[in-house]
């Protein structure tokens, strides 16, 4: 009886010392501070940073604009791991939790999960009494509205990659080949520039390096939209003549018999080695390019042929519903998106800048892959957010391109395939 | 059949088979090693280099200077001890309860302390957040120690309760006739008797909040980074930091290979412990 006394007695002082030890501290929602008074309006940011440098720029945008915001804005930035996308769930976990951040940084796919739990603030009321409104293409601002699922913007405008075409001159040149204004021409060039260069019968150059595997999609998307066809139905006899595209392209060699699973390594790899003319990726792999191939690598927008879409990788910043202080939240993420924390950060990791002013600033124009950059983003799009989005990207997408492509299936069979996985029916 | 051909069939079935498998097993480590001390133009070069031709251990500074990591192994040592003391007292009194007295309700406790481990972790997550965030102890060492116990505690009363099951009664009753009472009993004899099989929970106590990452990452904020997070933020969406990752794993790896060496020989006397009866 007596053990268990003491056994009791020991239980109770833990609990006293945890009483005690919480009650000294400070409540998060005490962390707010009332200008009146003159204190700082506290603004907490999350973010992920692909490098050290990244993270370290982040937080040297961060100190000058608590220096020069004049509004008594104070930001804190806080790194967390991008963890294969699981930074979103960390986020959704925090802020279903009742904590979390004011503003975070973000990917357009998590919209639907956080918007259906009302975690987000409705950016639209600052948006159209914000005088740089303009400073962003309408086009961006639609892509976010799609995001959402509906008529209201819920996440601001940072930065984007997007996806153009990579060439090599001096191929184009021994193939007297210019550089193509229509996607008629485009076809025209993958055609010309598969050639036997060394005379062994062989072809040893081929016109285009397709990407078969995982993500393939995204350059995929353009030859739909060439054709006049659309991601809202690929059915359409639009967007099976799109594919029918793709599938010639590689029934007819033109590009390297490897595509069905090429991925990212395979197509950077391909066209460093000079084994393909002409491939699709982003600025992210520019300075490998230049790398290894010098001046002998320049780049152009997809060409338009009855419309003209390309793909979008995307990086923008949120205000959370639960921020108190949603002006100043506003200010921050404002910052970043078109004022020096815009300019900074671009220059900083090679992405795009949304806004316009900073697009045409020098150090952006002077650089050619940017340049084409800009020049495709207001034809840069996104694959429709679904709850499906995800497995059609990973697996319906590639086992159904590499069926089409292998004869297994006719392009109107395959779009078909593809309509069903990402709607259902 | 000759000396030399036992010895030969000797190396054939046994060393062979040893020397493999030890290679397979150190070779990972070897990788993270050389990895670590390979320069940027090797590292993301296109030939395989199985040891660098010019190592260098900038990796190790950058960690120390640029990266600050000396913070986040603090903090992870903080949790990791206090998580592993703490589960060790509750845990070593709650088994000797459930192992000396029959008082009612026992068994479902028992059974209660076992199904808490029954629920994956993601599910308790935002609740146990939610209450951090109450408590005030959100972003503070205090909320992954806690954390880390409620799920430690449970699983460390049924190892220690095995234990002390085996120890036969007559140790504290020749104790208890000697003139001692219960708790001197429990100090002067359980408790020294107890100490391979508590070596033996703490490593494990200790091995799992120093390595936990889904509690880490939610619970603490720039400030109380744990390792796990810190070497996943090398990790970027577009990018991995191979040289600082793996810089961080070699430095990681040292103070549990350290604590392993030190608490082998009990580590093995515990884990054994109750496996044979007399």
């Amino acid at each position: 009886m007596k053990i268990v006394k003491k056994f009791l007695a020991l239980i109770l002082m833990f609990a006293l010392c945890m009483t005690i030890a919480s009650g000294c501290r400070k409540k998060d929602d005490e962390s707010s501070y009332d200008t009146a008074t003159g204190e700082p309006i506290e603004i907490t940011h999350w973010y992920w940073a692909d490098t050290q440098q990244y993270s370290a720029k982040m937080q040297d945008i961060v100190k000058e604009f608590n220096q020069t915001n004049g509004k008594n804005i104070k930001v804190t930035a806080e790194e967390y791991p991008w963890d294969g996308g699981g930074y979103s769930e960390t986020l959704f976990t925090a802020a279903m939790g009742g904590g979390g951040p004011d503003t975070a940084s973000w990917k357009l796919t998590s919209t639907p999960l956080f918007v259906a739990n009302n975690l987000l603030a409705v950016l639209d009321s600052y948006i159209n009494g914000w005088k740089d409104k303009d400073d962003i293409d309408e086009n961006l601002y639609q892509v976010m509205r799609d995001a959402g699922g509906s008529d209201n913007i819920y996440v601001m405008p940072w930065n984007t990659q997007v996806l153009y075409v990579y060439y090599r001159p001096s191929m184009f040149k021994d193939a007297g080949v210019s550089v193509p204004k229509t996607y008629q021409e485009f076809l025209e060039a993958c055609r010309k520039l598969t050639r036997d260069t060394n005379g062994d019968g062989k072809v040893d150059v081929y016109g285009f390096g397709m990407r078969g595997a995982k993500g393939g999609q995204e350059p995929w998307g353009s030859f739909i939209y060439a054709r006049g066809g659309d991601f809202s139905d690929f059915t359409t006899d639009k967007a099976v003549a799109g594919m029918q595209d793709f599938i010639n392209l590689f029934k007819n060699g033109y590009v390297p018999p490897t595509a069905p699973t090429d991925g990212f390594n395979e197509i950077i790899a391909n066209f460093k080695s000079g084994k393909t003319a002409m491939t699709i990726h982003h600025i992210g792999s520019s300075v490998g390019m230049v790398e290894t191939l010098g001046d002998d690598v320049d780049a152009f927008p997809f060409p338009s042929g009855e419309s003209q879409w390309t793909s979008m990788g995307d990086t923008e910043n949120v205000i959370f519903e639960a921020c108190d202080n949603k002006d100043a939240a506003f200010e921050w993420v404002a910052y970043l998106a078109t004022g020096k924390g815009q300019e900074e950060w671009c220059k900083a990791t090679g992405n795009v800048p949304v806004s316009k002013r900073v697009q045409a600033m020098p150090e952006f124009q002077n650089n050619k892959f940017m340049k084409v950059s800009i020049e495709g983003a207001p034809s840069a799009g996104i694959f429709p957010i679904l709850d499906t989005t995800t497995e059609w990207i990973n697996t319906i997408w590639p086992n159904t391109v590499a069926a089409a492509l292998a004869g297994q299936k006719t392009a109107a069979a395959a779009m078909q395939d593809l309509q069903r996985g990402l709607y259902g029916g | 059949m000759g000396k030399g051909k036992r010895l030969a069939t000797r190396a054939l079935s046994f060393c062979l088979p040893l020397v493999l498998l030890f290679g397979f097993l150190i070779f990972p480590f070897y990788w993270i090693f050389i990895t670590s001390i390979k320069p940027e133009s090797e590292l993301y070069g296109g030939t395989v280099t199985y040891w660098p031709k010019n190592p260098t251990f900038d990796a190790y500074r950058a960690l120390f200077v640029d990266y600050n990591f000396v913070k986040p192994m603090t903090n992870s040592f903080i949790v990791a001890a206090s998580a592993t003391l703490l589960t060790l007292f509750v845990a070593t009194l709650a088994a000797y309860a459930f192992s000396r007295f029959r008082f009612k309700g026992r068994r479902p406790l028992m059974i209660m302390f076992l199904t808490n481990n029954m629920f994956p972790t993601v599910l308790l997550l935002i609740p146990l957040y939610a209450i951090m965030r109450r408590l005030g102890i959100l972003y503070t060492p205090l909320a992954l120690i806690l954390s880390y116990t409620t799920f430690t505690i449970p699983f460390s009363v049924w190892l220690l309760n095995g234990y002390l099951s085996d120890l036969p009664m007559s140790l504290e009753e020749a104790a208890l006739v000697d003139g001692a009472n219960r708790p001197q009993a429990f100090v002067r004899i359980i408790l020294p008797v107890l100490v391979p099989c508590l070596v033996a929970t703490g490593v494990y106590i200790f091995m799992n909040a120093w390595n936990e990452y889904t509690f880490a990452v939610m619970f603490t904020n720039e400030k109380s980074r744990t390792i796990p997070v810190s070497l996943r933020n090398l990790i970027g969406q577009l990018g991995v930091q191979w040289d600082l990752l793996t810089a961080g794993g070699i430095i990681t790896i040292i103070p549990v290979c350290m604590m392993f060496f030190f608490a082998q020989k009990r580590l093995v006397e515990g884990l054994t412990a109750g496996a044979v009866k007399g």
